[in-house]
């Protein structure tokens, strides 16, 4: 566990000021094609510290981290602070104080060996070569992550933190008639922990890697969408995409600032009166969401921010600089990934929250559309303009799941595609297994019911 | 501080000791200063400094990998025993390996510079520049990094490289604004050796601005059409890697599922295509000098006049695969250039897409892919008319090189890339 080197070097003031001690430690273990492609463990720590001067930032980290390091480190970044407001002068006033937050400190990690995870792997795999003769090709993906940090700020918070998260990865493949490969992914399993909180016997699996394997025979016989804006169901996986690719990163307040539409948007109606969205600090639906965050990274206590609310966008997600400049509340959104990152605005879980309606009831609705399962990536445009790889699905015909649909992609405008919403299933879902990208990498968790709503589809 | 060949060696002692037959290692210490700019003003500078160790163990022919960022004796020792750990979880393989010994070599890239108020001007400039000539655009962030890193190789087998760098990258990311119109943001990266000249004249990143502004009076691309696109240089780098990456890349080989598997040699693209790995190439800024596998990096061809020459392979992949490793681990990559400039190939186009930028989902392994067209344009009857909005493009990647219709003398040099214009055909786009 970190030593705390940094709490009797931060002092309460006018400068807003943060020390941060952090050590991330991962695990990675691949199969491909029960090939053992990677082994390996990781270890990077050091320590930040970031202040700001009449409106300047500056930021400094090393990876000692010990006395020394912290005293350098603090010194660099007030020079740094120093070297632009010389420049900038931009005068501006204090930052807000929140109040100050403190846990206790927590409890020790479990070790575990690397034979438990690469023994899982290869059970695992084992289990799928001797199963699913017609593959073509198989991955297995093992991850493990835990984020400690120590953190102080001027505000008084000082908490002491550690996050694990873990997740195994299954990549399926199989040739069409025609002999074009396809592939289908699914994560088995995997969250906020460590691997035997999720992981013990391999073969406990063996329903849900069944399923997965119907899926991808579904899909070597699939059909490309016809091209152009179609009514759809969007899965819970789509609709917690949807949540943070469509609407999340444009209410994301340095965003906004940088001139995001959804600058000319507050209180407006941006969505069906269905619609609304929440991104959860730590709690919801009466259960820990999979990543909770209690405390950001410039000392906010985390709290949740209601983005929209029965279709009227109400909130942006923020830092304490622009909660300063919009006159809002900063509830824990400023958050680093490496301890040699500053902290930015993100999302922490975000969810459109579920209505209530039934899923058979919703594919039943539609005549001629489609209904999308899985989806692999997805990118955000601070116009609102968004777009998701989809990788299953199916066709619906007179209100029933017809062919299976190849690859494609969807895209929309997130706030005229949201006002075409007319039903939302009543059974949230959760992922966490992917990283949001901006400037840096960062674990979130997305969720929502399944959606009913109209997309721009992809064919050939 | 100890100097880095101390370390490695140091590094390699105590993985033999852990128990490893054969090790490398390759230690690095960079520094980095850092401005960045968020929605239009200069706000934060950083320093950051960071050390790097990553090491690979061979043990009764299991390999094991562990990397850790402290340079500290008991961090050493405990991540060699880490490694070790991992190598007797594996399982055995007659593909891992260590670099063979070859010959050694030195590298010093870049000229190093700790001007900080020349950095600081350059960013001014930039800005200044940036509100002067493309008013409607915002500079929605923008981060600007000059950066020293020293790196050693070695390993048990004799190998011993260096390698000094420094060099600079801009990168940003605009849009631009009119009144509650707004257009896609785009970006833009690029790197650079020195601070002579103004930072607005890198690579593309004028036309970029210019573009950014004529986008705000962008209109639907009307009846879809099944066709030609013109993909610019800013898409035309992402667009080879993938397909590379997807029909000859490690992974998809070893899976067994690259599309081009068997056919090492064979034409895989139109002839007119002919794509190169270029990390030492003058035109690179602080390309690749030593591979990821320890070997000293060459230049070299993957696909010849449309003929695949290189998988671009890691040793391990190479070895599993029966086949070479690559001379070059680099992304740095050149198209050749065509024969008409590109006035030329423009004005040849009955109707087309200009695709600047392509949002969209991974390309499936056998190489179908759509998604949207970001920051792009209609050209008809041999002029570029508009940009468009909300416009999907999809087809096949293996088909699409194998359809060039031209590729434009012109190229654009962004410091990690030279690359032309090149016109593909029978691509949808609705």
């Amino acid at each position: 566990m970190l030593n705390d080197y940094i709490s009797d070097l931060i002092q309460s003031g006018a400068e807003h000021t943060e020390l941060r001690a952090q050590q991330t430690e991962t695990v990675k273990v691949a199969l491909i094609g029960g090939n053992l492609v990677a082994n390996q463990s990781g270890k990077a720590g050091g320590v930040c510290a970031r202040v700001c001067k009449n409106g300047s930032w500056g930021f400094a980290s090393c990876a000692d981290y010990d006395e020394d390091s912290v005293k350098d480190v603090l010194r660099e970044a007030k020079e740094n602070a120093a070297f632009l407001d010389g420049k900038l002068k931009k005068g501006k006033p204090a930052l807000p104080q929140t109040k100050p937050f403190f846990t206790a400190p927590p409890a020790p990690s479990p070790v575990l060996p690397r034979k438990v995870y690469v023994d899982f792997a290869t059970e695992l795999d084992a289990y799928i070569e001797k199963t699913y003769p017609r593959l073509s090709g198989r991955k297995i993906i093992v991850t493990s992550e835990k984020f400690e940090k120590l953190l102080c700020a001027s505000n008084g918070t000082k908490a002491h933190t550690v996050a694990p998260r873990v997740y195994v990865y299954v990549f399926l493949s199989a040739d069409t008639k025609d002999g074009d490969t396809l592939e289908l992914f699914d994560v088995l399993n995997g969250g906020s922990g460590y691997f035997p909180d999720y992981f013990t016997d391999p073969l406990l699996y063996a329903e849900k890697i069944e399923k997965l394997y119907r899926k991808l025979i579904d899909k070597t016989e699939g059909v490309f969408p016809e091209a152009g804006v179609a009514d759809v169901i969007l899965a819970p996986s789509l609709a917690g995409m949807l949540a943070h690719e469509a609407v999340g990163h444009t209410v994301e307040a340095d965003l906004v600032l940088g001139g995001s539409v959804a600058g000319h948007m507050l209180g407006k109606q941006v969505a069906s009166p269905l619609v609304s969205m929440v991104d959860f600090a730590h709690t919801a639906f009466g259960s820990p969401c999979p990543l909770p965050v209690f405390v950001d990274d410039e000392g906010t206590e985390c709290e949740d921010e209601i983005l929209i609310k029965d279709g009227i966008l109400v909130g942006y997600m923020n830092n304490l600089e622009s909660a300063k400049h919009f006159g809002m509340t900063p509830r824990g959104n400023a958050r680093a990934f490496a301890f040699n990152d500053e902290p930015l605005i993100r999302m922490r879980n975000t969810a459109v929250l579920p209505g209530t309606d039934k899923l058979d009831d919703m594919i039943a609705s539609i005549d001629d559309g489609y209904y999308l399962i899985s989806t692999g990536n997805g990118q955000a445009d601070t116009t609102g303009e968004f777009m998701f790889g989809v990788t299953m699905g199916y066709e619906i015909k007179n209100g029933k799941l017809g062919k299976a649909l190849r690859d494609t992609t969807i895209s929309g405008v997130a706030f005229e595609m949201l006002k075409t919403v007319t039903m939302l299933s009543d059974e949230p879902e959760w992922d966490s297994s992917g990283y949001c990208g901006k400037k840096q990498p960062m674990p979130v968790g997305l969720g929502g019911p399944a959606v009913k709503c109209k997309v721009t589809i992809g064919g050939q | 501080m100890k100097d880095l060949k101390e370390i490695a060696s140091y590094v390699l002692e105590a993985l033999k000791k852990a128990g490893a037959d054969d090790a490398q290692c390759t230690v690095a210490h960079g520094k980095a200063k850092e401005l960045n700019i968020d929605g239009g003003e200069i706000s934060l500078m950083r320093t950051v400094i960071d050390n790097s160790i990553s090491m690979k163990a061979i043990k009764d022919g299991k390999k094991g990998n562990a990397s850790i960022n402290q340079f500290d004796e008991a961090s050493i020792d405990a991540a060699a025993r880490e490694c070790i750990e991992a190598a007797d979880a594996a399982v055995v393989d007659d593909a891992v390996c260590i670099a063979d010994f070859t010959r050694n070599a030195e590298f010093d890239v870049g000229s190093k510079s700790g001007d900080m108020d020349l950095f600081f001007d350059r960013i001014t400039e930039f800005l200044d520049t940036v509100r002067a000539d493309y008013p409607k655009v915002i500079l929605e962030q923008v981060f600007s990094e000059y950066s020293e890193t020293d790196t050693a190789v070695m390993n048990t087998n004799g190998v011993y490289h260096r390698l000094r760098e420094a060099g600079y990258t801009l990168s940003t990311m605009f849009s631009s604004h009119e009144g509650e119109k707004a257009t896609s943001f785009n970006g833009y990266e690029a790197q650079f050796g020195d601070l002579s000249r103004p930072l607005i004249d890198l690579g593309m990143q004028r036309a970029l601005f210019d573009q950014s502004q004529k986008e705000l009076d962008a209109s639907p691309i009307g009846e879809k059409f099944t066709g030609k696109i013109l993909v610019a240089p800013t898409y035309l780098g992402e667009l080879i890697d993938t397909a590379l990456y997807k029909f000859a890349g490690s992974t998809e080989l070893i899976n067994g599922t690259a599309a081009w598997k068997d056919k090492l040699g064979q034409k895989v693209a139109d002839e007119k295509l002919t794509v190169s790995i270029i990390p030492l190439d003058e035109r690179i800024c602080g390309g690749e000098r030593i591979t990821d596998d320890g070997y000293v990096s060459e230049n070299f061809d993957m696909i010849e006049n449309g003929v695949l020459k290189d998988f671009g392979l890691s040793e391990y992949a190479a070895r599993k695969t029966g086949n070479k490793r690559a001379p070059s681990t680099s992304s740095c990559m050149a198209v050749a250039p065509g024969d008409k400039t590109l006035d030329e190939i423009i004005k040849g186009i009955d109707r087309a897409l200009l695709v600047c930028r392509f949002s969209g989902g991974e390309p499936a392994v056998n190489g179908d892919f759509s998604g949207v067209a970001k920051n792009s344009f209609l050209i008809e009857n041999g002029e570029i008319k508009h940009a468009v909005t909300e416009t999907m493009i999809s087809g096949n990647l293996e088909k699409m090189l194998n359809n060039v219709v031209a590729i434009s003398k012109d190229t654009v040099e962004d410091g990690a890339s030279v690359l032309p214009y090149v016109l593909f055909d029978g691509i949808t786009v609705s």
